[in-house]
């Protein structure tokens, strides 16, 4: 088991390393750090001065480990629209956003499960249909349209939740929480519905899909013929197995969550750092895409490890076999 | 009638495709004798699994019980057949690598059935569940280990405690031993046996071996297309073969005592028909060699209490 | 053999209703596509036939200026909506189209390399398909986009951005066909009539693209009409976030976007209609791909 986790390690060093590589690169050749920080007007001679001092003219690995050790020290340079450092600009909109993306996992694995669970036992039951087909739309459907066709129906039309912004926020520390204020609540449901749906669906279907395929292995019919309720069958045996799976699943879903992000908090202009790195895309603020690359990739190599490590933790055979390896 | 303990009577079990309604069973009535074996045996798809899943009310959809009754100890069970599971029939399938939970450990699976069916404690029931690994073969202090640290025939050992664990009166093995290897097979037949001999449990024994329906049966049931082709004691079904269909397995069925080993092994001509394509009359009357006209336009029922072959019509084969 | 696998699809086909009207829906949608010069009233990118005097029209109520009407109402700029949802559709169907044969092209070429080739080449495109895979393909495309635009001169931006469009998406949907390729060009390779072309002395290029290609056509076929879906969505989501189809060039995702802007002064056709005929293509072509998964290959699933 320790081979395998320190393997995990290492392959997720390894991809760090490369997503650090994309970063460099984007930051150092598609921007040019000189006309960001001197403007047009500056001197030949001046601009070379500059190149020297920042080390532009090292060669390519010295740039790199020190992109690497200023990231690391969370110096991703300044952005280049009001000349803000970019750590402060994302460290003062992460809250938002990682509120935003709990909130609505939470909102899709719960329901997700349910739902699932459900159609699964009331197989071909009436709801169950219901419940079914209009999930087949809510996958078509864009995460965006579902915010707008949101806003329209309970902003506009009925006026119960506002349609953007994060409401009033409580500072603690340097996190902001929506989560304390009645305005931060209601402002969260809408953007978490929005994001979160698409993940329902397929939390949904997969914990369906999943639950029929165990149903039909032997160890629940033996479990049924020992006569065992179907309660005891259903959820002591049957859903177990099924959440092995779906729970990998869902936590690799947080990562497009962080992505789907970017789309939610534009709809709802809420001010995470989605909203922040389409604005850079928008402005081709370049130190502010570099640096939300790097963070997205940390996060995803996290959150990978992070299954891996449940997946371990869940099943027996993992456990064991992988000591014998 | 009180000596039967299980009734089955004309079950038909059909599933809707869409390419019609195929029958997987087909009229099909047996009984069970308090503290017997009976075998049924026939090749796969012949239906003897289904058989006893049918008993139990395990068929998946879309598959269903589309006629007859099942009667376990004089009363109807088919309607409502989760009664009567666990505590008065219990099955036990053919692969114990799928057999087990695999994410809980087997004394916990033991002690969640022992408690379903019996009113005692917690401590009671790990008592009983340990009580029950030791008479499997099986150190009771392995009650917290999980399934796949168990070899297969060890596996199939949890099994047995498990489906004897709720006290049945009949227990339906489903091909207990094909999935194991060959040393050990005997020793779980052995010990299934041992263990039903002394608690007065019957057996319905589902295996398309002939070998071990001749040492471990009672009696015999012989299926042949979702049908009941023959049905007897197993001596005398074994030597004296009734049904056509019946004597091709005898003789197809390599033995080592006799002289006959020199001899090349029979062969059935043709392979069963496949449900979607089944032949009008006795579903064998193409591998037949004594068919006649009437066998290929009606359904021979089961004559002389024995065989269900046209052939017994006018006396003995 | 193949003439039976035919009929025996059409069978299905014929008995799969929700699969014929997707098939239905998705053929007018193209077709209106193609034609929508000769089928839309007017031409929404001739700034010579708008009128602002038009703008703000419901549909098919005459305007209170001019009189005219409009069958879906007009936007801001007295543009004819049912015309700019037509040309719109047009650009959507357009980039889609051709992210997915970008992605194809790419997927199916690199998935025969490194199935057919394997070794170290293998190894680099799998990893590289593993680590993309890590990331959302929106992401991936919006990252793309971004940096494209940061290395075209700003002049070329909005003339290019069609292009770039296409190349994000397409880039960032390569890789299931890849892996899919790989798979089955790894099976085909132990067969005896691959072992017979290469004794022939058939060069790699020509064994890959005449004895293994068409033997893995099919799940490319699928995985191309799922693709589809998605490239479509993605377009239109670039585009609803500004990062896309620039409003000169109106994609589905654009006109949803100016249409958001008047949904809280109540002109909510201009967000609606586009809105519902991109969900119509969006579900009829996912229908139909789950649709052609389950009947050429229940594995995939």
């Amino acid at each position: 088991m320790l081979v395998i986790i320190f393997r995990r390690l290492g392959q997720s060093v390894l991809v760090l390393f490369l997503v650090a590589l994309i970063s460099f690169l984007i930051f150092r050749y598609v921007g040019n750090p000189v006309d960001n920080l001197m403007g047009q007007e500056a001197t030949l001679a001046q601009r070379a001065a500059l190149e020297e001092a920042l080390g532009l003219n090292d060669p390519f690995y010295k740039q790199y480990f020190s992109f690497v050790w200023n990231a690391l020290n969370f110096d991703f340079g300044n952005s280049y629209r009001g000349a803000l450092p970019v750590s402060d600009l994302i460290a003062s909109r992460l809250p938002a956003t990682i509120e935003l993306a709990l909130t609505s996992a939470i909102f899709a694995l719960f329901f997700g499960v349910i739902t699932g669970i459900y159609t699964a036992i009331r197989r071909g039951g009436y709801l169950a249909n219901i419940i079914l087909s209009t999930s087949l739309i809510g996958v078509s459907l864009p995460t965006f349209l579902i915010g707008v066709l949101l806003i329209w129906l309970f902003a506009v039309e009925l006026k119960w939740l506002p349609s953007f912004g994060r409401g009033d926020v409580v500072q603690l520390g340097w996190w902001s929480t929506g989560f304390l204020t009645l305005s931060g609540i209601k402002s969260l449901i809408l953007p978490s519905i929005t994001l979160g749906l698409y993940q329902l669906t397929l939390i949904m279907r997969l914990t369906r899909s999943e639950m029929l395929e165990v149903m039909r292995q032997d160890y629940v019919r033996f479990a049924k013929a020992l006569g065992l309720s179907s309660k005891q069958v259903n959820y002591k045996h049957a859903l177990p197995n099924t959440l092995v799976p779906v729970v990998t699943i869902a936590g690799l879903q947080l990562g497009s969550i962080v992505a789907f992000a970017i789309v939610t908090e534009t709809v709802f202009q809420w001010p995470g750092v989605g909203l922040l790195f389409i604005n850079a895309v928008y402005f081709v603020d370049i130190p502010v895409m570099s640096a939300y690359l790097l963070l997205v990739g940390v996060l995803f190599v996290i959150i990978n490890l992070f299954v891996d490590l449940l997946y371990l933790a869940i099943d027996p055979r993992l456990r064991d076999s992988n000591s014998s390896e | 009638m009180a000596e039967n303990l299980l009734e089955v009577r004309n079950i038909s079990v059909t599933f809707k495709t869409r390419y019609g309604i195929l029958k997987a069973l087909d009229n099909l009535s047996l009984n069970v004798k308090k503290g017997e074996i009976l075998g049924l045996v026939g090749e796969s798809g012949a239906g003897k699994s289904m058989t006893g899943a049918a008993i139990l009310g395990l068929i998946d959809a879309p598959g269903q019980l589309s006629s007859g009754e099942i009667f376990y100890k004089d009363e109807c069970i088919s309607d409502a057949p989760e009664a009567v599971r666990g505590h008065e029939i219990s099955m036990i399938f053919q692969d114990p690598l799928m057999s087990l939970n695999p994410l809980r450990k087997i004394g916990d699976q033991l002690v969640e059935t022992i408690l379903t069916h019996m009113n005692i404690s917690k401590s009671e029931a790990i008592k009983k569940a340990k009580n029950g690994l030791k008479e499997v073969g099986i150190d009771p202090s392995r009650l917290n280990s999980y399934p796949h640290t168990f070899s297969g025939g060890m596996r199939q050992r949890v099994v047995i405690a498990l489906a004897l664990a709720p006290e049945p009166s009949l227990i339906i093995a489903d091909e207990p031993t094909t999935a194991l290897d060959v040393s050990v097979q005997a020793q779980i037949l052995d010990l299934l046996k041992k263990l039903c001999k002394e608690r007065g449990t019957s057996i319905i024994l589902v295996t398309h071996d002939m070998g071990v329906i001749a040492e471990t049966t009672d009696r015999v049931g012989v299926l042949y297309a979702g049908r009941l082709a023959e049905i007897g004691n197993t001596r005398e079904v074994l030597t004296d073969p009734k049904h056509p269909y019946t004597r091709g397995l005898v003789e197809s069925t390599p033995r080592i005592d006799s002289n006959s080993f020199k001899k090349s092994l029979f062969q059935i001509p043709g392979s069963m028909p496949k449900l979607d394509a089944m032949p009008s009359g006795c579903a064998f009357h193409p591998r037949c060699a004594f068919a006649s006209d009437i066998c290929t336009k009606k359904i021979p029922p089961i004559l002389h209490k024995r065989a269900a072959c046209w052939l017994l019509e006018n006396g003995e084969l | 053999m193949r003439r039976f696998l035919e009929s025996d699809f059409l069978y299905d086909f014929l008995r799969a209703p929700v699969a014929i009207v997707s098939f239905c829906v998705v053929s007018i949608l193209v077709l209106s596509a193609i034609f929508a010069q000769f089928i839309a009233p007017t031409n929404p990118f001739d700034p010579a036939s708008l009128e602002l005097m038009n703008g703000f029209t419901p549909p098919l109520e005459p305007n209170m200026y001019t009189g005219e009407v409009f069958l879906l109402g007009t936007d801001d700029q007295g543009r004819d909506l049912f015309s700019a949802i037509l040309y719109g559709l047009r650009i959507s169907l357009f980039v889609g189209l051709m992210a997915v044969s970008l992605a194809m092209t790419m997927g199916v070429i690199l998935g025969l390399i490194a199935g057919y080739v394997g070794g170290w080449l293998d190894n680099l495109i799998m990893r590289l398909a593993d680590i993309q895979m890590t990331f959302p393909s929106i992401l991936i495309a919006m990252l793309i986009f971004g940096v494209a635009r940061g290395l075209l001169p700003p002049e070329l931006r909005y003339e290019m951005a069609i292009t770039v469009l296409i190349i994000s998406i397409g880039l960032s949907e390569w890789v299931p066909f890849a892996r899919t390729v790989r798979g089955s060009t790894m099976v085909e390779k132990e067969k005896e009539y691959i072992a017979a072309a290469q004794l022939i002395g058939l060069k790699k290029w020509q064994i890959m693209i005449r004895h293994i290609l068409p033997n893995v056509l099919g799940p490319v076929l699928v995985i191309a009409t799922i693709t589809f879906a998605l490239a479509i969505i993605a377009e239109a989501t670039l585009s609803f976030l500004g990062v896309g189809a620039p409003r000169t060039e109106p994609s589905l995702g654009t006109l949803i976007r100016v249409g958001q802007d008047f949904l809280f002064s109540g002109e909510w056709w201009i967000l609606l209609f586009p809105a519902l005929t991109l969900l119509a293509l969006a579900l009829a072509v996912n229908l139909l791909g789950d649709w052609l998964r389950d009947t050429l290959n229940p594995r995939l699933k």
